[in-house]
């Protein structure tokens, strides 16, 4: 089975997202903000990072230059999932190694549709 | 508790099957529902205060441009960008290639036969702008034809909600091919401008189009009545181009009716077409074909048989 991270200061989007995803067959854990997600990562790294971009202690882009920077830190399919529409905003996510990008809100289509286009469905 | 419809029984069927007389095209079971949210929505902005005075109005006065609105509307289909991605892919890896050699400092006509709101003809000006290096000695053109429309007029807008580009789309074909605008996307107009899209009637003459090296059509056939298939497929192999190619769906075939095209070995769902004019091959014995009959004349009647028959059971 696919793991993936769902990282979220909210809780109720973590819910939400990890529900989706468990329906679509992922074995889903959960962070709630950056710095809780590079400690996991560093004991179990996932298949897959489902990403906010604003949360307290440290946010999503300086989650994401820290992983890639850990030994298999590259493995990962990171989503970013954040209410950041900005081109130059999403433009810096991808030069950071983001893999694919969703814009809240989301459904389970979109989700889907995403985590196809990232390949991992 | 089932959500409340507004149209009598009679309606909904008469609404069915103008869309069969129409355009061939059979809604399915489950028409009821299709018919209360796409025509409540038309109703709204043809300036009717209800969806049943829009109906009662239809088949009063038969007013055709009103017809071919409410038909328009009730054809529209949820599309998205890049579905049937192998099928999609054939054009960039099979076709184009095969093509290439024959039409070099020549132009490629590729048309999306019933294009609803146009992501396919996106999708396919995106590919070829991806590949305009390999291809730079050839120019495109793109024809996105389909029935007069709310859809067709968001495929010539190019405007598309958060929820339409997040739907097949990668995120670096995104920002990369289009630009926001408020809550909207919108289509950057150097794509734009490699596509044309018209309004017409699928099941009409389509000589005015012109003809091309490919036609798309892919994955709607079974939603066309038999004798609508004939008609429709027979319209396509006049725009196909001697030793042009119609793309279908990937798991589409030409099995029962086939206008003198041959299946690309190993490549499900394309069709070259024959140099020489052959007799259609039309192997379903029930399938007649079409008599160019009044076909709203006939709805109507259909819609008083239908009144007499609810009216014989309640009354």
């Amino acid at each position: 089975m696919t793991s993936c991270l769902v990282v979220d200061d909210s809780r109720m989007i973590r819910r939400v997202a990890s529900r989706i995803l468990k329906d679509l067959k992922f074995d889903t854990s959960e962070a709630e903000n950056g710095q809780d997600a590079i400690d996991q990562c560093r004991v179990d790294m996932p298949d897959a990072i489902l990403l906010d971009w604003s949360m307290p202690v440290m946010d999503g882009l300086s989650f994401l230059k820290e992983l890639r920077k850990e030994p298999d830190g590259k493995t990962p399919v990171v989503v970013f999932c954040t209410a950041e529409r900005d081109v130059l905003k999403i433009t810096k996510a991808l030069d950071a190694g983001a893999d694919e990008y969703i814009m809240k809100p989301f459904d389970s289509d979109i989700i889907e549709s995403k985590f196809q286009q990232a390949g991992l469905i | 508790m089932g959500a409340v419809l507004s149209l009598t029984p009679s309606y909904y069927e008469a609404l069915k099957r103008l869309t069969l007389e129409l355009a061939g095209v059979n809604l399915g079971a489950d028409h009821t529902f299709l018919i209360e949210t796409r025509l409540s929505s038309l109703a709204r902005t043809e300036g009717f205060d209800s969806l049943t005075n829009m109906v009662e109005e239809l088949f009063n006065t038969g007013e055709s441009r009103l017809a071919v609105q409410v038909v328009s509307s009730l054809l529209e289909r949820d599309t998205h960008f890049n579905t049937d991605m192998p099928s999609l892919n054939k054009l960039e890896d099979v076709i184009i290639p095969q093509l290439h050699p024959i039409h070099k400092n020549g132009t490629i006509r590729i048309l999306s036969f019933g294009c609803s709101s146009g992501q396919e003809p996106y999708c396919i000006a995106m590919a070829l702008d991806k590949a305009k290096e390999k291809y730079a000695d050839l120019k495109f053109e793109i024809v996105g034809v389909d029935y007069p429309s709310i859809a067709l007029d968001r495929a010539k807008s190019g405007r598309y909600t958060h929820f339409d580009v997040q739907r097949g789309l990668p995120i670096r074909d995104l920002v990369t091919y289009f630009e926001r605008d408020n809550e909207d996307w919108v289509v950057k107009s150097k794509i734009r401008n490699m596509i044309t899209f018209e309004e017409t009637h699928l099941l009409s003459n389509l000589d005015k189009l012109g003809d091309f090296h490919v036609v798309m059509f892919r994955n709607a056939l079974p939603h066309y009545s038999s004798p609508a298939q004939v008609r429709v497929l027979r319209g396509l192999a006049t725009l196909v181009k001697p030793l042009g190619y119609l793309l279908l769906g990937s798991n589409e075939t030409l099995n029962h009716i086939n206008f003198g095209f041959d299946p690309l070995a190993l490549q499900k769902g394309v069709f070259r077409k024959r140099q020489e004019k052959v007799e259609p091959v039309i192997e379903d014995p029930s399938i007649k074909k079409p008599n160019g009959r009044k076909t709203f004349e006939r709805a109507k009647r259909n819609l008083k048989d239908v009144d007499k028959f609810t009216q014989s059971k309640t009354g």
